[in-house]
């Protein structure tokens, strides 16, 4: 494949490239000024027309969220973002905020202006402190420069950003569960009807954006919906609803490659070639036994089906909940599968956020049972039992609020399907798994 | 003698203007305390709650909900080291270097040394698999920590 | 008007109601099981007990289900809503949730009081699994007994529902209740040192599902299924909250409210609920007397009673005005009416007065705000007149009488000598009379006490009638807003006690037994104002005065 030349990551790496001086030399800001110049409603339909799909895991048409707010609505309107990112594996979103700020916060800008909301509220997670410090600096040279505040430009948009920052729980990364945080609750997840759209921060309709879509979103202003449209996957025809999936994409790979890294390429790029072209091949001169497509609530793909597209479409196709944040995790074949399934129900226990009854007690259940299994004690029906416990829990069955509960399903379904012999051949010899100590496995 | 100084008081007001109503200013007072004092009292939460116009408990249900914020039978140390012991981490030997940190130090993740000056945690996803495994000291990450670099890590603390 | 369809059985619904569909279902006589919804209470959908699947019936007649299952207390109905709530999906998914909850339920049945009333063992039964699949320890959570002054925490028995939680912070407006911590290790507690002992504390306990909450008054007291309940109306205050009045073998063990929607609503204060001890207080009199200067002369109802009439008959009668009958604002309708006939046929002109009316502050609404002020909208308030029937008396009063009379002003005359002979009808257990008015009483030639609780005045009387509490007869309480409602027998007196009604019916010298709804009838006819209670029958709910579109004004005129 030639070489692609990255747009979202461009400047990473370029001497002061946090600067608002050497941002702006680059032609930063320029996309703000013409949004600013346009109606808004022509910049929700110029982001609609670019195909722009959210990439905080859900997939939704971005342009699409924006006109479900209510029209001619008093206000205020809000912009939250969710730079929350904690699905693990993942972390374009930090490259993006601690190296290039001055694009997201370009992003931002333009997506408010295009939703008219005159404030846009950052959630950002605690643990990413290089990104709060680049950031808020950031925040603070718009805000002298006159790019945030009052009547920005002359064009009597007013808009005023604040950094929020999280207390390291997975859920904040939920749209609802965002909300609830910033409000200052517990953040149980909302029931929806009513959607944030109409009903979300302050019952205030809200837009849940994530921190790439508002680069692409830039990116959009300054190179045209064209531009983003022309690379990528259109359509499956077989498929009436799907929306394509269009644009360059932030992949992180992570695990046991030789170089994990993030790396930007259009829509589509296989696992097999993210892992030897970009990730410098499995480390260790060893196999790929299994491969996480993105974010481990999506499911693992197996050695033979390492081929598979990861556009928004591709990994369903193996049987994985979606694209997720598209960040793989390659695990070698000397790795127990059941150490890497304990470790993701171990996850999924300890960020419950104890809500709704299934996911509550589903994914603590699921935890003791591979806790069990892990140390020795585990039963062939155990299998059978985590399947169908992974069964009744999540949004697809309709049985909880929100998708942490199919997050916390799905790799125990794909795991046991895919890697079942594993699993057997474990509990059998009755393998122990001997570090770390029982200590350390308690999920909370 | 009230526990929260006027200091500390005004930086919590100075949050008010933010947002449409003082309780969204839960979190980033709670945050304020925790870095300040090293926990947050039952009598700090009462007086945050005074400052905000709430109920106690709606300050405190909230920073329960949060394992990030410790009482003061939990008070943190000078410094807070996480291990991330999520799947990326622990595929490049992040429960080891946990496993070997906390032994280092004598204590279970949770627990403070016997010096005061670092308080153990595990921690999910730190987002940077790109230099697994990793260590955040505070809010700053380090990456690609052996269990020789993460000796040097504790020794400069 | 809009049709909605459970299990395929059509029932129609008000054209302005809003219904959920756990309220559909009840209507078409199908049960869809949940917990954390009540229809007081903001609808969170948590417990997911009560998944249905949900359809639309288009106009063509075609029916479009939603293909995943929704929760019955978010999804509301409309014309033409499909809800099915026996299909395969929804039974399995009902299995599933009965079986995570009771994951970590400690098996305590045997020793929880919830066990017989029980949610979780109700449905478990009705659409559970019947077996568990769990080979792990359970969690273990520390029992909470610093939770309120009434109200203890078996936190290991709580499924998290937030009933009690949304309760403090939505109907008290109070906040004590919180949920700590995250996911499977959250517990219900209290903010240190601020226990929950708002004064409508206890109705965390009715609401919790479980034996979590429990009522410290109650807590091993009784098993459930001992208990009989019979609808009463708490004599507390003028809110006249219903309730349930649960006893065995005549001993009261608890009260509940009871839902009206014309009383107070789903709930009662803790002063009602709990303050009904003096009931079985040692100072109940429990023996009529009959005095003869100073000394007792009889103590059987036949001889005191005809005794008192030949008293009556000789020193009441003489004089016209000298007789004066005090009735009590906790007497009931019927007692009122009875007494009043009774003094005017022994003395035409015998004057009658209202009894004492206790006022306590002003009326105390809920919630309140975080500053302790009353919040609207008011969802419960608990009055500061402390009495059930004011309006009742004052009622049978102003027919009689054309007014009332306060009793201040008979004890005025008293002592002027213009009354030497009185009858109390009593009932209130803090007493009628204040400790520096029983002077005067000394003035009278004859005083009869008919009530609950012994006193310094019936000590000194020359008849006492030991009467029975509100639990232990029937009869008419009439709230702040003239809604009737009718309290019933829910359990004998002590020995030696005899139902108000009754002592009166006897002294009126009337044949059978003192009957409250036949009563109502022949009241309702001969007093206008109280038209409305001549069903006999007041239901439910009771009957506001109001219905009967009677021409006479309702408030009374008070004569100082």
């Amino acid at each position: 494949m030639s070489t692609f030349e990255p747009t979202l990551l461009a400047r990473i790496g370029k001497p002061d490239c946090q600067l608002l001086e050497t941002y702006q030399r680059d032609g930063g800001y320029e996309g703000f000024k013409k949004a600013l110049g346009m109606a808004p409603v022509d910049v929700v339909n110029l982001v609609k027309d670019s195909g722009l799909r959210g990439r905080g895991g859900a997939g939704f048409p971005t342009g699409l969220k924006w006109t479900f707010l209510p029209k001619d609505h008093s206000g205020p309107i809000y912009l939250a973002i969710n730079a929350d990112e904690s699905e693990p594996a993942t972390f374009n979103n930090r490259i993006l905020m601690e190296m290039d700020p001055h694009q997201v916060l370009e992003g931002i800008a333009i997506s408010c202006y295009a939703i008219k909301s005159q404030k846009a509220y950052i959630y950002l997670r605690y643990e990413y402190g290089r990104s709060y410090r680049a950031l808020k600096k950031a925040i603070e040279e718009c805000y002298a420069a006159g790019l945030f505040g009052k009547n920005i430009h002359g064009s009597g948009f007013d808009l005023d950003v604040v950094l929020h920052r999280g207390a390291a729980a997975y859920i904040c990364g939920e749209e609802t569960g965002l909300i609830e945080s910033l409000e200052g609750k517990r953040a149980w997840p909302r029931i929806k009807p009513p959607f944030p759209a109409i009903e979300g921060l302050f019952r205030k309709p809200t837009i849940v954006n994530n921190i790439e879509t508002m680069a692409c979103v830039k990116q959009i202003l300054d190179r045209g919906a064209d531009w983003f449209k022309s690379m990528g996957v259109p359509p499956d025809p077989k498929n009436p609803r799907d929306a394509g999936s269009y644009g360059p994409k932030l992949y992180c790979i992570s695990g046991h490659v030789n170089k994990p890294g993030c790396v930007e390429l259009p829509m589509g790029v296989t696992v097999r070639e993210l892992i030897d072209e970009h990730g410098g091949g499995v480390w260790k001169g060893r196999k790929a036994k299994a491969v996480v497509p993105g974010g481990i609530s999506m499911g693992f793909l197996s050695a033979d089906e390492l081929d598979l597209p990861l556009d928004f479409n591709g990994p369903g196709k193996a049987g994985c909940l979606g694209l997720g944040t598209a960040a793989i995790t390659v695990i070698d074949d000397q790795t127990s599968m059941v150490d890497v399934l304990f470790n993701c129900a171990r996850f999924f226990a300890h960020e419950s956020c104890g809500q709704c009854t299934p996911c509550r007690e589903g994914t603590a259940w699921m935890h003791k049972i591979l806790t069990r299994i892990r140390l020795g004690e585990g039963q062939l029906r155990d299998l059978d039992l985590l399947n169908e416990v992974a069964s009744s829990m999540g949004i697809i069955p309709g049985t909880t609020i929100c998708g942490l509960s199919d997050g916390a399903a799905w790799p125990i379904k794909n795991a046991i399907k895919k890697f079942r012999s594993e699993f057997e051949e474990y509990i059998q010899t009755g393998r122990k798994s001997v570090k770390p100590s029982e200590a350390l496995m308690v999920a909370h | 003698m009230a526990v929260l100084n006027e200091e500390l008081r005004d930086q919590i007001r100075a949050l008010f203007p933010n947002y449409p109503n003082k309780r969204a200013v839960v979190l980033p007072a709670l945050h304020l305390v925790q870095d300040a004092q090293r926990y947050v009292s039952i009598e700090a939460v009462r007086e945050i709650a005074e400052l905000l116009e709430l109920h106690p408990s709606e300050v405190h249900d909230t920073m329960s909900f949060y394992e990030f914020f410790k009482d003061e039978k939990h008070k943190l140390g000078k410094h807070r080291v996480w291990v991330c012991r999520s799947i990326s981490c622990m595929l490049r030997g992040g429960e080891e270097l946990l496993q070997h940190m906390c032994e280092k130090l004598h204590v279970h993740p949770g627990q403070t040394s016997a010096d005061g000056k670092v308080t153990m945690e595990f921690a999910e996803c730190l987002g940077a698999c790109d230099g697994a495994p990793c260590v955040l000291v505070d809010d700053e990450a380090h990456m690609n920590i052996t269990p020789e670099k993460a000796d040097e890590l504790l020794k400069s603390l | 008007m809009p049709t909605v369809i459970v299990n395929n059985k059509p029932i129609e619904i008000g054209a302005s109601e809003k219904l959920n569909c756990i309220q559909a279902a009840e209507r078409a006589g199908d049960q869809i099981p949940s917990y954390c919804w009540h229809h007081d209470l903001s609808v969170v959908a948590s417990c997911r007990m009560c998944l249905v699947e949900v359809g639309d019936k288009k106009p063509d007649g075609t029916i479009v289900m939603q293909p995943k299952l929704l929760p019955g207390c978010q999804t509301p109905v409309k014309d033409g809503t499909v809800i099915i709530s026996n299909s395969e999906k929804v039974l399995a998914a009902q299995k599933g949730t009965l079986e995570f909850l009771l994951l970590n339920h400690p098996l305590d049945c045997p020793v929880c009081d919830q066990a017989g009333e029980c949610g979780l063992q109700d449905f478990s039964y009705k659409y559970g699994r019947g077996y568990s699949r769990l080979q792990e320890p359970k969690n273990i959570k520390p029992d909470k007994d610093h939770i309120g002054d009434q109200i203890t925490l078996f936190t290991d028995r709580c499924i998290m529902c937030t009933r009690c939680v949304r309760f403090t912070r939505e109907i008290s407006g109070t906040a004590e209740l919180q949920v700590i911590s995250r996911g499977t290790h959250e517990e219900i507690d209290i903010f240190p040192g601020d226990p929950c002992n708002n004064k409508l504390a206890g109705n965390v306990v009715d609401l919790c599902p479980v034996g979590a909450l429990c009522s410290k008054d109650f807590l091993y007291k009784q098993r459930v299924w001992w208990l009989k309940s019979k609808n009463s109306v708490c004599p507390g205050c003028s809110t006249g909250c219903s309730i349930t009045v649960d006893q065995n073998e005549d001993v009261l063990y608890r009260l509940k409210p009871r839902e009206n929607p014309a009383a107070q609503g789903s709930f009662m204060c803790d002063e009602g609920r709990f303050g009904w001890k003096y009931v079985q207080s040692d100072r109940r009199l429990t023996s009529p007397i009959a005095r003869s200067k100073g000394e007792t002369i009889a103590q059987d109802w036949e001889s005191v009673l005809a005794s008192l009439e030949t008293a009556v008959k000789a020193t009441a009668t003489q004089k016209t005005g000298q007789f004066a009958v005090v009735i009590s604002p906790w007497a009931t309708v019927e007692e009122a009416y009875l007494l009043a006939k009774f003094a005017r046929k022994a003395n035409p002109n015998a004057k009658l007065a209202l009894g004492n009316v206790r006022v306590d502050g002003e009326d105390d609404l809920y919630p309140k705000d975080v500053h302790g002020k009353p919040a609207l909208p008011t969802k419960f308030t608990i009055r500061a007149e402390k009495c059930p029937n004011r309006q009742g008396v004052e009622a049978v009063l102003s027919h009689f009488a054309g007014g009332v009379v306060a009793f201040l002003t008979i004890l005025d005359q008293i002592q002027k000598g213009e009354v030497d002979s009185l009858y109390v009808l009593g009932g209130d257990p803090e007493g009628w009379i204040r400790d520096e008015d029983l002077a005067t009483l000394d003035k009278l030639k004859l005083l009869v006490v008919q009530d609950l609780l012994a006193s310094p005045a019936s000590a000194k009387a020359q008849f006492v009638l030991p009467g029975s509490a509100w639990a232990e007869k029937e009869g008419t309480f009439i709230n702040h807003k003239g809604l009737a409602q009718a309290i019933h027998r829910g359990l004998r007196g002590p020995e030696g006690s005899r139902p108000d009604g009754r002592i009166l019916f006897e002294l009126l010298g009337r044949g059978g037994l003192f009957h409250a709804a036949s009563l109502r009838q022949e009241i309702a006819k001969e007093i206008p104002a109280l038209a409305a209670i001549g069903a006999g029958d007041l239901g439910e709910h009771g009957v506001l005065l109001s219905s009967a579109k009677t021409e006479v004004g309702s408030s009374p005129v008070v004569m100082a």
